[in-house]
């Protein structure tokens, strides 16, 4: 546990100076924010901008994130030192898992001001929030984990993201889009996002990216060991 | 610890590693005891870095290599607390202060942060505690690097070229460092191609060429081993060189010299390291 607090001190100290990586976690509320401030003569602008900059928060940002850390860890040779210093791996990836979900779900907050939420729709979006970073990050850390260096990792992490994050937001004008869009994890979240509740597919979709990641991270922690 | 000898802290038997179809270590055996500064020297590309990565568990390898009587392959989290290391890559966090990198370890190994100012003092850098990894020079993130290797006092620190691009008053610093950590029981293995170094530091070598050990033992007594018969460097008065062996053989010759009044310069050529390579391998050391 000790480990873990450290790290995590470590993560949050440096990604406070990683300006970047900062931009990425506030660059969606703060354009929810300015798009609804710059529509305000218009009605129910919150209503269209917060779900379609919350599914964008919660997909690409941890996606990015993570990422980004953990190729970053790889590359400097940091994760080396940590291992050398007696840190498991699993300490390392749970730690950066903690850490991208409360920075997320702390950001992500910023949405709940914007829009008129009761404390029951309130809970849904957090809870939505919450397992849509989680899947997210997921993704992140088997793209980590496969990428030899940050810039192959960002490679990969950038268009990934990019799709999770704007399909749902295609679909809206698209019918075509909209079929595919449905079987996305953040495009299920969408719905919880503008004030509806968990239904089957709101659930069962993203649980289905969320086993078979975690299966897919499985067999790419044991292939490349994080070298 | 098994049936290895209490004092023996690193054995290796056999131990080869592959990459590709390439062999770049081909059996090596040696054993480090408690409490020496070993060295293991040899040119670029030798493969001393494959064998400290072996030791550290971050390569497998063919043969048997131990710590501690551990199997390098198999080194748990109770055994990394008891080994310090210094690699080529310093694996900081670049954007970090000194103070950061260090206090994370400092936590994860449970040591007070009083052993953090301590640290800094010894490697030189107690001024700069405040200043990021990234400001830093070549020389002192190599510092950083010692001081978070000795920050939780292991009995066994690993050394992969800890003067290599430093000015010599750093490296003497260094050395000092590691002559005093020695005089606490403190194992060090080193690699290096300085063979001065090697010379100055270690209670014994280990010469590597092509994944071989073409030699091994106290530097001191490798080189009168090879160079029983030292080199007279002479310089005539018409300003001609030449190389005499000292022997009994030659006497005559240099007291004709002397006789004629031609002699302006002699002295001999201390064996080195160096030469001994040569010798053995046809290959400079620090090429
Ligand atoms: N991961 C790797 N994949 C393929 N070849 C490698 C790898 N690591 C090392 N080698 C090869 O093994 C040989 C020995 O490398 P090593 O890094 O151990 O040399 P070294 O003695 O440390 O040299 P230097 O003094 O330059 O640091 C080199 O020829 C190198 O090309
Ligand atoms: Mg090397």
């Amino acid at each position: 546990m000790k480990t873990i607090i450290a790290l995590l001190i470590k993560q949050c100290k440096d990604s406070l100076r990683n300006l970047p990586s900062l931009m990425i976690l506030i660059i969606y509320p703060a354009v929810a924010f300015v798009m609804i401030m710059a529509m305000k003569g218009e009605e129910g602008m919150d209503n269209v901008f917060v779900p379609m900059f919350a599914a964008m928060h919660c997909s690409f940002a941890p996606l990015v994130i993570s990422s980004n850390i953990l190729s970053e860890e790889k590359e400097k040779g940091t994760l080396r030192s940590l291992i050398m210093a007696g840190v498991s791996r699993v300490k390392v990836l749970i730690s950066l898992s903690v850490f991208v979900l409360v920075s997320v779900l702390l950001t992500g907050s910023a949405f709940l001001l914007m829009k008129e939420f009761t404390v029951q729709t309130a809970a849904s979006f957090a809870a939505a929030m919450l397992t849509g970073a989680a899947v997210s990050t997921l993704i992140g850390l088997c793209i980590g984990i496969y990428s030899k260096n940050v810039t192959a990792a960002n490679g990969l992490a950038v268009p990934v993201g990019l799709v999770f994050a704007l399909l749902p937001m295609l679909g809206q004008f698209n019918e075509g889009i909209a079929k595919i869009a449905k079987y996305t994890y953040s495009g299920q979240f969408r719905e919880v996002f503008e004030g509806g509740e968990f239904t089957l597919n709101t659930t069962l979709v993203p649980a289905a990216y969320f086993v078979a990641l975690s299966i897919l991270l499985l067999v790419l922690f044991r292939r490349k060991g994080m070298e | 610890m098994g049936d290895i000898p209490e004092n023996s802290i690193i054995s290796l038997y056999n131990v080869t590693r592959s990459f590709g179809d390439r062999e770049v270590l081909k059996g090596i055996s040696f054993e480090v005891s408690r409490g020496e500064i070993f060295g293991l020297l040899g040119p670029s590309g030798a493969g001393k870095t494959t064998l400290i990565n072996i030791l550290t568990g971050q390569l497998s390898c063919g043969g048997n290599a131990e710590i501690f009587g551990t199997g390098c392959g198999s080194i748990g989290s109770g055994l990394y607390r008891r080994i310090g290391a210094v690699l080529d890559n310093c694996g900081l966090y670049e954007r970090l202060s000194c103070l950061d990198n260090l206090r994370l370890h400092a936590r994860i190994h449970a040591v007070p942060f009083s052993r953090i100012e301590e640290a800094l003092q010894k490697v030189g850098l107690a001024e700069s505690g405040n200043k990021k990894v990234k400001a830093l020079s070549k020389g002192m993130k190599q510092r950083l690097a010692l001081a978070r290797a000795i920050l939780h006092e292991p009995k066994l620190i690993f050394m992969d070229e800890p003067t290599s691009g430093l000015d010599p008053s750093t490296a003497l610093e260094i050395h000092d460092l590691m002559k005093e950590l020695q005089s606490k029981g403190t194992t060090i293995f080193l690699t290096t191609h300085n063979m001065d170094e090697a010379y100055r530091m270690c209670d014994r070598i280990a010469l590597l060429s092509e994944g071989e050990i073409v030699e091994l033992g106290n530097p001191a007594e490798i080189c009168r081993q090879h160079c029983s018969s030292s080199i007279l460097n002479i310089v005539t008065t018409d300003g001609e060189q030449m190389e005499i062996d000292n022997s009994p053989a030659h006497a005559e010759a240099v007291a004709q010299l002397m006789r004629e009044g031609r002699l302006k310069a002699i002295h001999s050529s201390e064996p080195d390291l160096g030469t001994v390579f040569l010798k053995l391998t046809g290959k400079e050391l620090d090429k």
